[in-house]
């Protein structure tokens, strides 16, 4: 299989790993690289081996280019990714999709029109942990999924939001209008994704109260939410971006024949069945997990399915329904009320914000 | 163990950190087994078994025990019946059935005698024997609650003995007589055999109610009822049957109460499933004392076992009845019999019991 030929656009500290990754994943070629601040492209196009794009534009007027990999501020995915489909180019763009519904509604007509493809980079959920929570969920050890709690404290210092910690400095995740929200959408939106993908469930109702506590800017580092999910499971998600003395994350998912853990300690599976010839009844943990790239992943089940005609594993559909959350429990805080999340359908482009 | 010793071991026990209470108990236990056999000479001997490792969760897992004592004898199993009130009340902690886990669940159990202890009377190795058993693949069986498996009898059939007698003596105790109008309100393994005893016993019509019609094809088979009512038939249509005795074998309150609403003025209503509820606030007037209602408790624990006073029938009669029954023909349960599982299977044939044990109702574990 001939590789995809991808312009990397964007040269900021994700971009520069994104672009690594791809390259070595073997499903993609690097076609060049683009980015505002000139330096870093050139820097990164050197170090890869590739061109220099003067423009966005010039890179989608490419003949050689297949693909773009947007690694670029959210505000900015949308026009991005219309302009990239209207040039044939099919679209690799960064978490979140979109800041907005409506915008993620525009970026998926526009690529329906053009008949371009389009996958939303979540690929933690290609991470061995991930994959082996799911096997385990699909061989039974859950039975019926009834809930999710999930404590996910981080510290991310105040350079974090100002882009200190870029190649490419620039502020704009500290603003709530560029970046679409604070931790949540920037961050939390991960878990959000491989426990949709290990549960098969989607949240249906949400709850959340969220605080800019410390942080620049206007966005949120501090939230509590609830939510409902599918129809019959519970759960909360308690996370921060300013918690003090050392990361502390658990993720953990119930069913009524069992229980996975997602720790530091890897991942723990309590089941009442004997599930892959563990004796039921025990608490199970899995540790040693192959170092894969998640992100060469995601690149090449991306490749293959393009090439097979088929929608990619992480479409359109699971980044608009992953932004579908975030904005739903934005919004219930606007309201001081539970908003219903909307769910997925043909019509999705009609979706109210 | 004096008490005196099991209370200085014990006390050592609980200062042990818990993470390595397990293993210490495991040791001890080898430990003892083996010195159990020195002392005994008896040897030791290895099978696997039906474990109840916690609520709702059965695993096959290894055990070792001794080889046969005095008036025991050693057998490989060939079929075991799952009790699905009993063991199912014990897995889910039920009340009335609160064990500690792990238990070991399973009584009932035809196999082929390996061994022998002494004074074991006319058994020899060979013999095809049924009684009392866990669910396992070996084990004891003392001769005082073993029977001789007649030829010819179907060997999975033969299995129900445990279940077979405590019907037998609640039909025994509901005095049923030829022509008796008779209900029996559940349609698990002991309703459905309480259906066919008294089918045997002459009475005649016989009304199968259960909650749900998901076990009316059994219920209503050749051997069994001539009527079948479930609660969606509504309450007044169990209230009309107006029986001449009223078998009760869920072990609910509401179950009992439907059983004496189901009984005419004067009626009897036999309580033979094991009672695995509460029941507070009944309308005992109404229900009972009013329509001059005779309730009579039947539990196998009131067997006797040798105890043979004039009209009384013992644990004994009553094994040695229900083979005989099989080997004629007058007692066909392969109908009932509507899984066998492999021993392994066991965690999914005890989650689906737990769950309700869907249109299940006798299964038979093969050993063999």
């Amino acid at each position: 299989m001939n590789p995809m030929r991808v312009a990397i656009i964007g040269a900021g500290a994700i971009a520069q790993r994104n672009a690594t990754e791809a390259a070595s994943s073997g499903a993609c070629a690097i076609a060049g690289v683009f980015d505002v601040n000139v330096k870093v492209a050139r820097d990164m196009a050197k170090r890869l081996g590739t061109a220099v794009f003067e423009s966005y534009e010039q890179a989608l007027a490419s003949r050689d280019v297949d693909a773009v990999l947007l690694s670029t501020p959210h505000h900015v995915h949308k026009s991005m990714t219309i302009e990239a489909a209207a040039a044939r180019k099919h679209v690799m763009v960064e978490k979140p999709m979109a800041t907005t519904m409506a915008d993620a509604d525009e970026m998926i007509d526009a690529c329906r029109r053009a008949g371009t493809a389009l996958t939303v980079n979540y690929s933690f959920r290609y991470t061995p942990r991930i994959q082996k929570a799911r096997e385990l969920v699909e061989a039974g050890a859950l039975g019926e999924i009834t809930g999710v709690q999930v404590v996910a404290h981080q510290f991310k210092d105040p350079g974090y939001w100002m882009g200190a910690r870029s190649n490419s400095p620039d502020d704009w995740r500290s603003s709530r209008e560029k970046c679409g929200g604070g931790y949540l959408i920037m961050n939390v939106c991960h878990t959000i994704d491989y426990l949709y993908y290990i549960t098969g469930l989607k949240g249906t109702r949400v709850y959340c109260e969220y605080e800019n506590s410390s942080s620049p800017g206007d966005v949120e580092d501090v939230l509590s939410l609830t939510c409902r999910w599918g129809e019959r499971a519970v759960g909360a998600i308690s996370a921060s971006s300013i918690l003090r003395g050392g990361d502390f994350g658990d993720e953990r998912i119930f069913g009524t024949k069992g229980t996975i853990i997602l720790n530091g300690d890897g991942l723990s599976m309590y089941s009442t069945r004997p599930i892959e010839g563990k004796k039921p009844g025990q608490l199970h943990t899995y540790r040693d997990f192959p170092s894969v790239s998640w992100t060469g992943e995601w690149c090449r089940r991306f490749v293959a399915a393009v090439r097979e005609g088929r929608d990619p594993e992480i479409s359109f559909r699971e980044g608009w329904e992953n932004l579908a959350f975030i904005t739903a429990a934005y919004r219930s805080q606007e309201v001081g009320r539970p908003v219903e999340i909307p769910a997925w359908t043909k019509e999705s482009e009609l979706c109210p914000q | 163990m004096p008490v005196w010793l099991a209370n200085i071991l014990g006390s050592v026990y609980t200062r042990i950190p818990p993470r390595m209470r397990p293993p210490l108990k495991r040791a001890f236990l080898w430990t003892m087994l083996r010195f159990q056999s020195v002392t005994s000479r008896r040897p030791v001997r290895q099978g696997k078994r039906v474990e109840f490792l916690d609520f709702e969760i059965a695993h096959l897992e290894p055990y070792e025990f001794l080889g046969p004592g005095a008036q025991e004898v050693l057998v490989d199993a060939v079929a075991s019946c799952v009790s699905p009130g009993t063991e199912r009340a014990v897995l889910m902690g039920l009340p009335g059935a609160r064990r500690r886990f792990p238990y070991v669940p399973g009584y009932s159990v035809v196999g082929r005698v390996r061994e022998t202890g002494k004074n074991v009377g006319d058994i020899a190795v060979g013999d095809l024997v049924a009684g009392r058993m866990p669910h396992s693949s070996a084990g004891i069986m003392k001769t005082n609650s073993l029977f001789k498996v007649p030829t010819g009898i179907d060997i999975d059939q033969a299995s129900f003995l445990e279940l077979g007698i405590i019907t037998l003596q609640g039909i025994r105790k509901a005095g049923i007589r030829p022509g008796d109008r008779v209900a029996v309100v559940g349609q698990g393994l002991i309703g459905q055999l309480a259906v066919r005893l008294a089918r045997a016993a002459g009475a005649d019509p016989i009304v199968a109610i259960a909650a749900s019609r998901r076990r009316m094809g059994s219920a209503l088979g050749p051997h069994g009822a001539h009527e079948f009512l479930s609660l969606a038939d509504g309450r007044a249509a169990i209230t009309r049957l107006e029986a001449d005795i009223v078998i009760e074998a869920v072990g609910s309150a509401k179950a009992i109460t439907l059983a004496m609403e189901a009984a005419k003025p004067g009626g009897k209503v036999v309580l033979l499933g094991s009672s695995r509820d509460l029941g507070r606030g009944l309308d005992w007037w109404n229900l009972a004392q009013r329509r001059e209602l005779t309730l009579i408790g039947a539990h196998i624990g009131a067997l006797p076992a040798t105890d043979v006073s004039a009209g009384r029938w013992t644990y004994k009669d009553e094994g040695v009845l229900f083979m005989k029954l099989l080997a004629t023909g007058r007692l066909d349960l392969r109908d009932l019999i509507t899984w066998r599982p492999r021993p392994d299977e066991c965690n999914n044939v005890f989650e689906v019991l737990a769950e309700g044990g869907r249109e299940h109702v006798g299964i038979v574990f093969q050993w063999a």
